[in-house]
């Protein structure tokens, strides 16, 4: 057993104590910012993340948050300390978005960092990051599919001093507002950020004083630093258990947003005494469209990806991510050069990231493998009441299927991958009660589902009826090509189709990316199934048989992919069963 | 010595280890009996109780039970059902398309980070979830009819699978329950042995997902709950029970078991949800309506608000794994309790909890098997917990056991001696206790300090003073049967029926016809369901209320309203106050909508009679004093140990100190001032920090 306090000198009950409360403190941020934000973006989909970091800017507790934002924060804190060295006091309050000057993951999602000045000194920042409901750009709500560069994107922000000295610049405010769509819901957002970080200043402060009146000066920094050797001695006793080595995976994108392109994410993930570097040399350059990474985004990405793939226990805190090196190179697709576009990042290729992360962990730890799980294929809706309010109508009623794990099938549907599925769905009756919109069908899709001793989640038949113009933004990363993919000789899941049913009959297969005006409009689609674990032939038989009897895999598919065999009355044949499986691996 | 009282009321709150009764006669004497659970045949645990009550009064079963004018459940029947996957099989009807919204859950779990856990099973297979042609539209309007070809198709093919129960969740049946009820209908024709959950009945509300888990589970746990219940009330007749036996709700309030028939899930929380019986009595010794209860058991610790009188309501309950929605009392629950675990992990940090240690093997001084050091093993380590033999030879407590447990699975792997380590145990559980108050009082919009935090549960008591201290709190109050306070809380319980409809409307230019009508139909309902109950109309109060939120927002706020017509601009005042307090802004002249009338009917029965103990003739007595380690101000003393029995009214003295109770033991910290009231019950004012 290793000693607790390896090289600073805090005795193991502070330390568990602070961790503990330092967790707490951040997760209340998250309460504060659910009660006080105003758009549904935050207080419904709970898109923010709320973290603090060491006066140096290293990420110590991230509690609160979505997995895509895991660990990123610390590049904002960092660029604030560069841009404002010797230049921060007490009352001040930054705020930051740009991702290629100011540590920024993408444009929506806006930074608040608050120090925290206790016995006199620096000691930590309190941090608010979340995504904002509209940021200018060339398309309300954030996204614009059409973006060849980040000054289609939205306002971009370097580190400002947004309260100086407990004052309030106004003139800033002002700007802020004049380049959003929705100033009300920017402004009530922005006071929720700052309420926040307030709470979380305020009670950050309290347990410094207290750490420095019973243990002295430098109590804090101690604390903050014993809290990170645990988290790094946490996950490289976890890699210390897998074999050292060298292992590549592969993603790619079928579309660069504009035309058909063939372009890769590579990743070699290596294992050896010194941790994990991920190395993404030989990843594609960066592309036209939208589905670039900034560097932040990157990171958070493979440390989503570390975090999901070990046990959920480990502290997602920066000094566990210190046993991962990442290489990311500049220029290439996960790591652009400005301006490249890249809003879309904290899907694609975050989506693309993660995969591949697991499927190289997951060639020296078979057991923890992960299946692909099937990408968006949804488009946005939105348009304009008759009273003259917008409607933004994301269908993720029509998302998609998870990959399979060892020990249970992917989820059926599951809300976005890179929020682990912590992205709810909403219920199609409140959907109709909201929007212009009449669900018709979200119901399992049969024969889609990747095969395997673990299949994947077998994703989703949806159809949905809007009977006004809209506009559609289209997202289709996920529609045609198989993207949910199995692992551990598990299958594939199927991929998505998408058609919009005019009135008058006509069917239109849209491109995977685009913003198109359509009448009055049926969208009928599938989305993608999950990716299978394990061989399908190893697959307990009355799974398959209850399976078959629920219509998510037809009998068909029973036999010739599982060699299951059925009695005449519709039982399984367990002896014929075994007998086909046998001549089945034989036959290899 | 007051005169023994021969009405008698008696609650039963049947635990994992075990079944508590609670014996109170007409002047408040309160006596408790503790039995083993039986998990096999939970009636069988609460005959044993009744018997043990009557031996220990010296009257036969029969003249006990003849002499008790209420008996009061709180039934964890249904709760164990799901728990143990005993219940029906269930059929369900759902709208086609939508055949699966029970097993997508909306995408629903706890801990996203947890991606490798599955989901607990869906409680009714897809195949027999069988989809019917039909549809309202979203303003409650017909827009296909219902197909009773596919209704027969359905009820074919339950009754070929050997369906037992059925529930019926169809798309939009909230705003119109006509082909729901039709479907039931005809359902009830082709099966008459069917029992059947209607999700407009069970569930009225907006979201297919939500209704469709919570009628599923009603048809569930329904049958097998109901012919427990029905037993057992009959059972407790034969033997001279005079009235009908009452359950506890998932409100807090009580039911008969015919009314508790169409929605057996209101059962779920029935054991704990009796604590706001106990909460509002003693609200009445205490003098105070702003109490937090913190109720400390063998597993778990449960924590409750009551602000104003008012206890904390929500509509949304997740039992293991499984989404509910009913109108509840709002109880944040986390694993930490005296079985509570605590370890060291891969990396050399301390940990304490979720795990627990269970009734079996429980903490290691039980001498049961168990090696894992628990709060209870650090307690004793501690001196806090004295070994012995408690509540009646049950459990026996072995110091050594303890000490192993504590050095070799924490204080070994930290470097720390045993008991650093057990202080390091305590320290750590107290400040997820301190959290846990914090979550259902700050994130509810409640500042803490204004409360008076009650300990109930056994251990309750151990850790309240710290806990009260670093809320900011002035006062704990820790009830002489704080072991039993669920049990106590059942007699202390009205009769209460939520009733609510879905009303959609702007708030400003209110439908108040439409308003009327519907509130019209839900005191019919009330008053018919409480006449049933044996309630007249004078003594039953109804309470209005109406669920608002702004427009765009997707939760809303509820709101109390007086009889009669709505007065939009009291209405907006009275929301603007709510959506302050809990959400920290208002938007002023903002668009308030309305989507839910609600009403509760509640039968009054009599309040419990206060306790009232003879007063103190002596000193406070002294027993023993002991070498404790106190808390992190006091750290080590050598401590005065009352027994709680020799304690009366009027008696006080200031801590440390320790009182050992029947059902619990209670923890003085130092400067902490503790007095017995009137009722009999401790009331510890604590030091002034600083």
């Amino acid at each position: 057993m290793q000693a607790a306090s390896a090289g600073h000198d805090v005795d193991p009950v502070t330390l568990a104590l602070v961790q503990n409360r330092l967790d707490h403190i951040a997760r209340q941020m998250g309460w504060v910012m659910v009660r006080t934000s105003r758009s549904p973006i935050f207080n419904q989909s709970h898109d923010f993340s709320c973290f603090i970091t060491d006066r140096d800017g290293t990420l110590v507790s991230q509690a609160d948050g979505i997995p895509i934002h895991t660990g990123g924060g610390g590049f904002a804190i960092r660029a604030v300390l560069k841009s404002f060295a010797g230049n921060i006091v007490e009352g001040d309050v930054f705020l930051l978005n740009d991702p290629y000057v100011a540590g920024g993951n993408h444009l929506p999602d806006w930074v608040i960092a608050r120090p925290v000045f206790a016995g006199g000194a620096l000691t930590a920042f309190a941090c608010n990051r979340a995504h904002q409901s509209d940021i200018g750009g060339g398309a309300a709500g954030t996204y614009n599919p059409e973006a060849t560069e980040i000054f289609h994107e939205g306002i971009r922000l370097p580190v400002l001093k947004l309260i100086e000295h407990g004052v309030t610049r106004n003139d800033l405010w002002q700007l802020l507002l004049l380049n959003t769509r929705c100033p009300e819901l920017l402004d009530g957002d922005l006071r929720a950020m700052l309420g926040s970080t307030q709470i979380g200043a305020e009670q950050i402060a309290d347990l410094v004083e207290e750490l420095i009146e019973d243990f002295g000066g430098d109590a804090a920094a101690k604390c903050f630093a014993a809290i990170l050797d645990h988290g790094e001695r946490r996950l490289r006793t976890a890699l210390a258990a897998l074999p050292h080595g060298s292992w590549q995976a592969e993603e790619s994108y079928d579309t660069d947003c504009f035309v058909p392109a063939d372009i890769r994410i590579r990743v070699a993930v290596t294992l050896d005494a010194d941790g994990a570097t991920v190395d993404f040399t030989g990843t594609d350059p960066q592309i036209r469209g939208f589905k670039n990474s900034s560097l932040a985004n990157t990171h958070s990405a493979v440390y989503a990806a570390f975090a999901a793939f070990f046990a959920t226990d480990i502290p997602r805190n920066e000094g566990t991510f210190r046993a991962i090196r990442i290489i990311a190179p500049e220029g290439s697709l996960v790591n652009a050069r400005a301006p490249a576009p890249l809003t879309m990042c904290t899907v694609f290729p975050a989506h693309e990231i993660m995969h591949v992360c697991w499927w190289a962990l997951g060639q020296a730890d078979p057991a923890r493998n992960i299946a692909g799980w099937g990408k968006n294929a949804f488009p946005v809706s939105s348009g304009t009441r008759a009273g003259g309010t917008t409607w933004v109508l994301y269908h993720w009623g029509g998302g998609s299927g998870a990959g399979a794990v060892a020990g249970r099938d992917g989820f059926n549907q599951m809300g976005p991958m890179i929020t682990l599925g912590g992205l709810v769905i909403p219920n199609a009756e409140t959907y109709e009660q909201l929007y212009p919109v009449r669900v018709h069908r979200q119901e399992f899709r049969c024969d889609a589902a990747g095969p395997g001793k673990w299949r994947g989640g077998t994703g989703i038949e949806y159809e949905a009826e809007i009977d006004l113009e809209a506009v559609y933004s289209f997202r289709g990363e996920g529609v045609g090509r198989a993207t949910g993919k199995g692992v551990e000789h598990g299958g594939d899941g199927a991929g998505g189709t998408l058609a919009v049913h005019g009135r008058d009959g006509s069917v239109l297969s849209p491109p995977q990316y685009a913003l198109l005006r359509l009448g009055a409009s049926r969208l009928v689609m599938q989305s993608p199934g999950g990716g299978g674990f394990g061989d399908p032939l190893d697959r307990d038989p009355d799974l398959v048989g209850r399976d078959v009897r629920d219509g998510v895999v037809s009998q068909a598919a029973a036999v010739a992919i599982y060699a299951v065999q059925f009695a005449a009355d519709g039982s399984i044949d367990l002896v014929a069963t075994e007998h086909l499986r046998r001549a089945r691996r034989d036959a290899g | 010595m007051t005169e023994a009282g021969t009405d008698f009321r008696i609650g039963v709150d049947i635990g994992g280890t075990f079944t508590d009764l609670v014996l109170a006669d007409s002047v408040g004497t309160v006596t408790v009996f503790k039995v083993a659970s039986d998990p096999q045949d939970p009636a069988a645990g609460v005959m044993r109780a009744v018997e043990a009550a009557a031996a220990a009064n010296g009257k036969p079963t029969s003249d006990l039970l003849a002499g008790c004018s209420q008996f009061v459940h709180g039934s964890t029947i249904a709760t164990n059902t799901l728990l143990e996957r005993k219940g029906a099989r269930v059929g369900c009807l759902v709208t086609s398309g939508f055949r699966d919204s029970l097993e997508i859950r909306r995408g629903l779990r706890p801990d996203p980070w947890d991606h490798r856990t599955p989901y607990q099973p869906v409680l009714v297979p897809r195949y027999l979830r069988h989809p019917v042609r039909g549809r309202i539209d979203p303003r409650g309007h017909e827009e296909t009819a219902l197909s009773a070809d596919d209704v027969a198709a359905a009820a074919a093919c339950f009754m070929r699978e050997g369906v037992q129960s059925v529930a019926i969740c169809l798309f939009n049946s909230y705003l119109n329950d006509t082909h729901e009820c039709a479907a039931a209908a005809q359902l009830r024709d082709a099966l008459p042995e069917l029992h059947i959950s209607v999700s407009s009945t069970v569930a009225p509300i907006m979201g297919e997902y939500e209704r469709s888990s919570t009628t599923v589970l009603n048809a569930y746990v329904g049958p097998r709950s109901l012919t427990y219940l029905r037993d057992l009330d009959r059972r407790l007749g034969i033997l001279g029970l005079p009235n009908r036996m009452l359950l506890i709700q998932n409100n807090s309030g009580a039911v008969s078991v015919d009314e508790i028939a169409s929605r057996p899930v209101a059962l779920l929380l029935s054991g704990p949800a009796a604590g706001v019986g106990a909460m509002r009595y003693y609200s009445r010794a205490l003098g105070s309506d702003h109490l937090i209860s913190m109720e400390i058991g063998g597993t778990s610790c449960d924590v409750m608000l009551m602000s104003h009188g008012a206890i904390a309501q929500t509509d949304r309950l997740e039992v293991d794994g499984y989404d509910v929605v009913s109108p509840s009392i709002d109880i944040q629950t986390i694993g930490a309790g005296g079985g509570t675990i605590a370890g060291v992990d891969s990396a050399g940090l301390l940990f304490v909890g979720p795990q627990g240690a269970g009734a079996r093997p429980g903490p290691a001084c039980y001498g049961l098997g168990g090696t894992a050091p628990t709060v209870t093993d650090a307690q004793v380590v501690l001196g806090r917990l004295a070994p012995a033999t408690y509540a009646a030879g049950a459990v026996a407590i072995d110091a050594t056991l303890a000490h192993a447990a504590v050095r070799d699975r924490v204080a070994a792997p930290l470097g720390l001696d045993t008991e650093a380590a057990a202080i390091g145990i305590i320290r750590l559980l107290e400040q997820k206790l301190l959290h846990a108050v914090q979550r259902i009082s700050i994130e509810r919009g409640h500042d803490p300090r204004r409360f008076t935090l009650i300990a109930g549960g056994g251990a309750g008591a151990l850790h309240a003073a710290n806990v009260a201290r670093a809320l900011g709190c002035r006062r704990v109050y820790v009830p002489r049967l704080a072991g039993a306070f669920c049990a106590l809380g059942m007699l202390n319980s009205d009769v209460r029926h939520d009733f609510l409809r879905v009303h959609f409307g702007e708030l400003d230019r209110p439908d108040q016809v439409a308003i009327a009508r519907n509130f019209e139909r839900l005191r019919d309902a009330a008053m018919a369901t409480l006449a049933r109950e044996g309630f007249r109309p004078d003594s039953v109060t109804l309470l209005h209320a109406v669920d608002l939120r702004y427009v765009g927002q997707q939760w809303d706020v509820t709101v109390a309203l007086p009889a009669g017509p709505i007065d939009p601009a009291a209405v907006r005042r009275a929301f603007e106050a709510e959506h302050e307090r809990l959400f920290g802004h208002i938007q002023p002249a903002g668009l308030i909508e309305m989507t839910k009338l609600r009403l509760a009917g509640i039968g009054h029965l009599p309040p419990l009679a206060a306790a009232a103990p003879a007063r103190a003739t002596t000193e406070a007595p002294q027993t023993e004093n002991r070498r404790v380690w106190v808390d992190a101000r006091r750290s080590w003393a050598d401590v005065r140990v009352y027994r709680g029995g020799e304690l009366a009214p009027g008696h006080g003295f200031s801590g440390p100190a320790i009182v050992e109770e029947q059902t619990t033991t209670v923890l003085v910290g130092a400067g902490d001032c503790l007095t017995v009231d009137a009722a009999g019950n401790f009331v510890i004012d604590l030091a002034r920090e600083d």
